[in-house]
């Protein structure tokens, strides 16, 4: 493992990796108000971030929230309709085209070049950087071994398998010791099994090389196994960003928890709040949870409670803990079985409302009435920001 | 006449009993290839071997006509016919391939693209004559150019070889198969995905490197149609060496046209046979500059994608 280390280090010809320059932790990249539209389409509305060195950084949100716009302007691909900066490892590259920055991108498709051989998409980079060629074979080889694959050096593109077209495509970005990997939802195309497996891969590939890895991606699974730290995207804008656990548990819009698959969205208005929790009234129910939007909101102001389905229990509430539960009565409706678990759905007065059962040998579809833990729900805003 | 049909399938169907539908077409259209198209070259082939004496043919095989044709300046004349192709299908693709790259990747504007296409349509339905016809009343020595460089000054007396000799040719070439040459290129150029382009650049190659190592080799297959479509084309062209030549270029094409005309069919078979055999030579050309890049297979392989 430290070999692998030790060649992506290994200084050539090319510019050396980023780990080698700064100590890990500082600025590496950061962009300041960067603007983006199509035609009359705005991508990217006044967007900044920055990433730290060594840091695994997803851009996550649906297609058409901007994150693959800017991970392009980040790897140089598009120019932004308007930008203050952006700062690639110390060094301004507002202005650098593509192929004069130190990122590679791991692109959807993969862009394997359909002409040349595994060996060829590989030394791709380093040939057209002018590196001999015993050189670039002998880079090439150690990256297929990073890779697992090797002994693929001479295969034709087309006959690769989606998989290893996705590790050939790793390969070629990680050969030229980028400072910052740039991935746009290079798992998208693999079936279930082996985005799985890859993803694991990913983040030990990450933690080995101390690399920074910018990664855009649709799926909140995926954000959540493999990031230091999220950027959720909508409508070209980042709603909220954070480490996993932060989007997880403390969503901080009605979005965010819609997103990060929260099945239960009970909507309703703020009817009182104290010590960050807020109390929200639906109909004649009144639910607590700790407040997660910024600031505070107002009585009267349009709120939601975001209640995961296996945090809700059925049955009636243990009295010594009334204080700290919400509780609501209810009537059973479908089961639907799903294997590991079992998913009931209950019929109340502030909705339907999905339990998720776990224990097998619990009767739930006699079930009259439900409670959570006040901590294990979130109170959200409904408005996007 | 239905029922006729029907019995007759039934029959063949009996008489070969296990053969498919593809396997039909396939015969089929082989047969109707071979009828239409290689019968008439073998005739063609065998007729040059022949001799007549006034209207009646000798069946005797010979190559006299052959040894007529080199005795009286055939050499030169095929020289002179791969010369003049060869010449023209390397400077049609020296302006189609950046044309072809700028329509198919450089190319923003809509309408312009749609003017550039209906433009590079008006060979396919204007006659060649029509086209080449023009040319004279611009390059003649009492046409536009000599007219314009008179008034200038530039020269005291009409440039007589803008017309009816080897340049006029070469002009007449050059309009007439730059499309030819171009719709390939530009389809194969077209075809390759802009993510190819893309990731090239983000590996660091500039736009040279990417031409080189990237559309180059992925537009081969268009360039190698381009070459076929223009070179071959060219060498049975009889309208540009005839209207522009003026009688001053003598090419193998022309030639044919000309012992038709004479009603000597035995040594209009043999320049045809020749023009047949340079475009098989041609072939072997072809082949043998696609050894480096992997034949002729390979180059086409890069279309699976």
């Amino acid at each position: 493992m430290a070999g692998d280390v030790a060649v992506m280090n290994a200084s050539g010809p090319t510019t050396g990796i980023g780990s080698t320059r700064g100590a890990v932790g500082d600025q590496i990249l950061e962009v300041v108000s960067a603007t983006h539209r199509y035609g009359e389409v705005t991508a990217l509305d006044n967007v900044s971030i920055s990433a730290r060195r060594g840091e695994f950084l997803t851009l996550l949100g649906e297609s058409g929230s901007g994150k693959t716009t800017l991970l392009r302007i980040v790897a140089g691909l598009e120019r932004p309709t308007a930008i203050n900066r952006i700062t690639i490892d110390g060094v301004d590259a507002t202005l650098l085209p593509a192929n004069k920055r130190n990122t590679t991108t791991v692109f959807q498709h993969y862009a394997l070049f359909p002409h040349m051989s595994v060996g060829e998409n590989i030394e791709y980079g380093l040939k057209v950087r002018g590196m001999p060629k015993q050189e670039r074979r002998k880079r090439a080889e150690k990256v297929l071994e990073l890779v697992r694959l090797p002994g693929l050096y001479d295969r034709r593109v087309h006959q690769l398998s989606g998989g290893q077209k996705q590790r050939i495509a790793l390969a070629r970005a990680l050969v030229t010791e980028p400072t910052i990997l740039l991935l746009d939802e290079p798992l998208g195309a693999l079936d279930e099994k082996l985005r799985i497996d890859m993803q694991v891969e990913l983040k030990e590939l990450h933690e080995r090389l101390g690399l920074t890895f910018i990664y855009v991606t649709h799926s909140q699974e995926e954000a959540l196994t493999m990031s230091d730290r999220i950027l959720l995207m909508r409508h070209g804008r980042v709603v909220q960003e954070g480490p996993p656990t932060d989007l997880f548990e403390r969503p901080a819009a009605r979005f965010v928890a819609e997103f990060m698959n929260v099945e239960n969205l009970l909507d309703g208005t703020i009817e009182s709040m104290r010590d960050g929790e807020a109390t929200v009234r639906i109909g004649s129910h009144l639910l607590r949870g700790p407040w997660t939007g910024r600031g505070t909101a107002e009585r009267g102001a349009k709120a939601c409670v975001a209640v995961r389905a296996e945090r809700i229990q059925l049955g009636s509430a243990p009295a010594q803990d009334a204080s700290s539960i919400n509780h609501v009565p209810c009537r059973p409706g479908v089961t639907i079985y799903k294997g590991k678990y079992v998913d009931q759905m209950l019929g109340t007065e502030i909705g339907p409302v999905k339990a998720r059962v776990w224990d097998r040998s619990m009767e739930v579809s006699s079930a009259s009435a439900f409670w959570w833990r006040v901590g294990d729900c979130a109170v959200t805003p409904i408005a996007a920001d | 006449m239905a029922l006729a049909e029907h019995a007759a399938g039934m029959n063949l169907r009996q008489f070969l009993p296990r053969m498919s539908a593809g396997i039909w077409s396939l015969s089929g259209f082989t047969f109707l290839w071979f009828i239409g198209i290689v019968v008439p070259l073998i005739g063609i082939l065998l007729f040059s071997f022949l001799q007549t004496k006034g209207i009646k043919v000798q069946w005797d095989l010979t190559i006299k006509a052959y040894e007529k044709l080199f005795f009286y300046g055939g050499g030169p004349l095929i020289g002179r016919t791969i010369r003049i192709a060869a010449t023209m299908t390397v400077i049609e693709l020296l302006f189609a391939f950046p044309f072809a790259l700028w329509l198919a990747k450089g190319a923003k504007n809509q309408n312009l693209k749609l003017i550039t296409f209906t433009l590079l349509t008006v060979p396919f339905f204007l006659s060649p004559v029509a086209r080449v016809i023009v040319w004279r009343s611009v390059m003649s020595v009492q046409g536009l150019v000599n007219t314009a460089l008179l008034d200038i000054g530039i020269v005291s007396e009409p440039v007589e070889w803008l017309i009816f000799s080897e340049f006029a040719v070469h002009l007449g070439y050059l309009g007439q198969y730059f499309p030819a040459m171009v719709w390939p290129i530009f389809l194969s150029i077209a075809l390759i995905d802009d993510e190819y382009l893309e990731a090239s650049k983000d590996l660091g190659a500039s736009r040279f490197r990417t031409l080189v190592h990237v559309i180059l080799p992925l537009s081969l297959p268009g360039i190698v149609a381009g070459i076929i479509f223009s070179f071959v084309p060219m060498l049975g062209d009889t309208v540009v060496p005839q209207q522009m030549g003026g009688g001053n270029v003598m090419m193998i094409s022309h030639n044919v046209y000309t012992m038709i005309g004479a009603a000597n069919f035995v040594m209009a078979a043999a320049l045809s046979a020749i023009i047949l055999a340079i475009m098989l030579a041609f072939q072997v050309v072809l082949w043998a500059a696609l050894r480096p890049v992997g034949g002729i297979n390979n180059v086409f392989a890069s279309l699976h994608r």
